[in-house]
């Protein structure tokens, strides 16, 4: 064994890869969290060591899944800090705006071009008849989470509801952390940076529940929502080629899918900062069990939502000017979240019909307060809620408008219930996957609560096997194909 | 390192030199389920050559999905006239492929010559015959159950391979290997070998109710079997047919059968 090769690959597996971004759960960041642990801890008590180096690491991170566009971003930090300090050193209201202005134009415009200049282009080449070639745009990653926080910043910097950071660092601090940048929770500049000036140290059982939650994350994220995706891509690979009840698996496998997916990778994240002492705020709260689509927006995504609502809904005006600007403003909010998700009609679309989902329910709720709420009624407006989102989730997932109607279509008019049999016998693992987030996702949350505290509780060794099962599990589902032959298994 | 961290940090570290350990070491059985390992051994050992390899496969794998998406812009949309061409299996296939160009809008002719093999169509030119003859704009070819147990098959069957495709020339076409009964002496390797990538539809390793005489699927496995093959097309067939849908019926009759009876 030649040490330069092992040397060579080394170097090789730290520099940026187009192909490999860092997730937290590859092997490489797995590698690099080991290493950043002691030098972490032995950094905590010197805050400035602590934050340069810290830096660093999200800055490192950051190249190895955007490559050099971590250079964007530190651009982005510095002319935000320049620009917050700015602002409270003006006295006037009008030259403050102006600050403020520069700061979020220049955010979106970045954000606009790397995401959405392809999409503007091909609009109006639409319209005017024009033969369109697309820019050769490369999306940074996370851009859309750090532009909002960075939004966030400047206009809370404004409304003096947060004071600037005293120094770029903190400031690059708050806008690289790590753990965050890449998929979010949207971070809070009022609700981080007091965590970044007290450097409060995480006690053991937060390491421990920090450790707890990275486990409960990579289950969701890295076995389930990766496992049952091939079934779900299969399906939408091909909008005829299956029967409408194997349309219906998949579009309910793909609800479940973006659940696991996306609060998988918050839980990792969360756990992750928790174990450095710092706490995220819960980004998805069981969503599925919402009854009506305002609670469901409270508990999906809420660090967007709750974004959303912050700084497009209430400067609209929120529900301050009456029901129809209330019906207006709830559906341009969500419109712009849409669009956040994604440069895309498809995605619009989506944005749009929660809208005005919002709106209907809002428009409804003076009737719907007056029917007594008891175990029928909540089952019925459950389902109405579940079935509405699950069938907005097609438009969102589909590649296009003419294949999200196809797979409602088949489901109506090509169910072929002599199928369930077939579909049991060869798609059993599939099942059984869904079957555990549906019934986990249902169960009481102060039943995750006793798990966390057991968990904490246990002996090393019993975490440290839950670990490498976890690990294990990983790894045999990470390459299990789920066929396109179906029948594989008969 | 402080003491709260430290329980955590040994966590991760024992567990990564196990995972890196185990890597080294030929993959551990339990229960017939193979454990699976995490490659790093294997990725931080790479030799020049293995990276030269890598490299040079990574290319390929680039140029193949270039050629591939160039191919699928091509998507097969307009109704298609389809020649079917194979041995007995078609029984079981040709009725299924039928139902499904009947409620999709294309033709189907289909031709079983039974008992036959890679060699009684390739060293004729009845393939070429009937292409002229029906005109299709897609061919399926279902050859190979007769000869799973050729010896020394690369050495007696590659020309006849060779010369059944050029007999389809440039028409978009799909192989759909032999459903194995037992594993076979090369005949799936041999047409993956010379077949355009994305034209062969390996059979081997599918699971099926065998009729009577053990060898054909019955006619619901065969069903299945055709299920199995159109799925298969939209995401891997280098020509996929646009939008097949399934059909209403579990079978139907194709335009025109042509049956040739065993050669002697």
């Amino acid at each position: 064994m030649d040490l330069t090769y092992i040397w060579h690959n080394i170097c090789e597996l730290l520099s940026f890869q187009k192909e490999a971004p860092m997730l937290f759960s590859s092997g490489i960041f797995w590698a690099l969290f080991i290493l950043f642990i002691p030098i972490y801890s032995a950094l905590k008590n010197r805050r400035w060591q602590m934050i340069a180096f810290v830096v660093a690491f999200s800055l490192y991170f950051y190249y190895k899944s955007s490559g050099f566009f971590f250079l964007l971003l530190t651009g982005t930090s510095l002319l935000d800090w320049g620009l917050s300090h700015l602002i409270i050193r003006l006295k006037s209201q009008s030259a403050k705006k102006v600050c403020v202005t520069i700061s979020i134009v220049a955010s979106l415009s970045i954000l606009c071009y790397f995401k959405y200049a392809n999409f503007f282009m091909w609009n109006i080449t639409q319209m005017i008849g024009g033969n369109f070639q697309p820019l050769d745009v490369i999306l940074p990653v996370g851009i859309s989470f750090y532009t909002f926080q960075s939004i966030s910043y400047i206009v809370d910097v404004y409304k003096e509801r947060v004071a600037p950071t005293k120094t770029w660092l903190e400031y690059l601090f708050f806008l690289s952390f790590f753990p965050a940048l890449v998929a979010g929770p949207i971070v809070r500049a009022d609700y981080f940076l007091p965590q970044i000036t007290k450097n409060e140290k995480a006690t053991r059982d937060e390491v421990y529940l920090g450790f707890w939650m990275i486990i409960l994350g990579v289950i969701k994220k890295a076995i389930i929502a990766d496992y049952i995706a091939q079934y779900n891509d299969l399906i939408f690979s091909n909008p005829t080629g299956y029967t409408g009840f194997e349309s219906l698996m998949g579009v309910i496998g793909y609800t479940m899918q973006i659940y696991c997916d996306f609060s998988g990778y918050s839980d990792m994240a969360i756990g992750i900062a928790l174990i450095m002492g710092f706490k995220l705020s819960t980004n998805f709260d069981f969503p599925y069990k919402s009854k009506n689509l305002m609670e469901f927006w409270r508990r999906w995504h809420i660090s967007l939502s709750s974004w959303l609502r912050d700084y497009v809904y209430i400067p609209l005006g929120g529900n301050r000017k009456g029901s129809f600007r209330t019906y207006v403003n709830n559906f341009i909010t969500m419109l712009v979240g849409g669009l956040w998700h994604g440069a895309d009609w498809k995605f619009v679309f989506w944005g749009a019909m929660h809208g005005v989902g919002l709106a209907v329910h809002k428009a409804f709720r003076p009737i719907l307060t007056k029917i007594p709420d008891n175990y029928f009624v909540k089952a019925v407006s459950w389902s109405i809620t579940i079935v509405f989102v699950s069938l907005l989730w097609v438009f969102f997932r589909a590649d296009s408008w003419s294949d999200s109607i196809l797979i409602i279509q088949n489901i109506f008019v090509n169910f072929r219930p002599d199928y369930i049999p077939v579909f049991a016998s060869v798609r059993y693992v599939w099942i059984i996957m869904m079957t555990v987030i549906i019934v986990s996702h249902a169960l009481p949350k102060k039943w995750y609560d006793k798990m966390s505290l057991w968990f904490v509780k246990s002996p090393w060794v019993v975490k440290l096997l839950i670990f490498m099962i976890v690990v294990q599990l990983v790894l045999q589902f990470m390459s299990e194909e789920v066929s396109p032959f179906i029948y594989f298994q008969f | 390192m402080e003491k709260r961290y430290f329980g955590l940090w040994s966590i991760l570290v024992l567990s990564l030199a196990f995972f890196v350990v185990v890597s080294v070491f030929d993959p551990i059985t339990i229960g017939g389920v193979e454990l699976r390992t995490v490659g790093m051994y294997e990725q931080l050992t790479k030799t020049p050559k293995h990276i030269a390899e890598q490299l040079a496969e990574q290319k390929k794998k680039e140029e193949d999905a270039k050629k591939e998406e160039a191919k699928r812009q091509l998507k097969l949309d307009s109704p298609q006239t389809i020649l079917f061409i194979g041995d007995s299996m078609l029984e079981g296939l040709a009725p299924r492929l039928a139902s499904y160009a009947k409620d999709n809008g294309h033709k189907l002719y289909s031709v079983i010559w039974y008992s036959s093999t890679s060699e009684v169509w390739g060293e004729t030119d009845s393939l070429k015959v009937n292409i002229e003859r029906y005109k299709p704009t897609y061919v399926f070819i279902c050859l190979g159950a007769n000869e799973l147990f050729v010896r020394d098959i690369q050495e007696k069957r590659d020309k006849y391979v060779k010369n059944i495709l050029s007999q389809i020339g440039d028409l978009p076409y799909l192989w759909i290997g032999p459903p194995n009964w037992k594993p076979d002496t090369g005949i799936n390797d041999l047409i993956a070998k010379n077949v355009t990538k994305g034209c062969f539809f390996l059979s081997n390793g599918m699971k099926f109710d065998r009729a009577k005489d053990g060898a054909h699927p019955t006619r619901k496995s065969a069903i299945q079997w055709m299920d199995s093959v159109i799925r298969w097309m939209p995401k891997n067939s280098a020509y996929p047919i646009k939008d097949m849908k399934i059909p209403s019926e579990p079978t139907a009759r194709a335009t025109r059968q042509t049956m040739y009876q065993p050669k002697r």
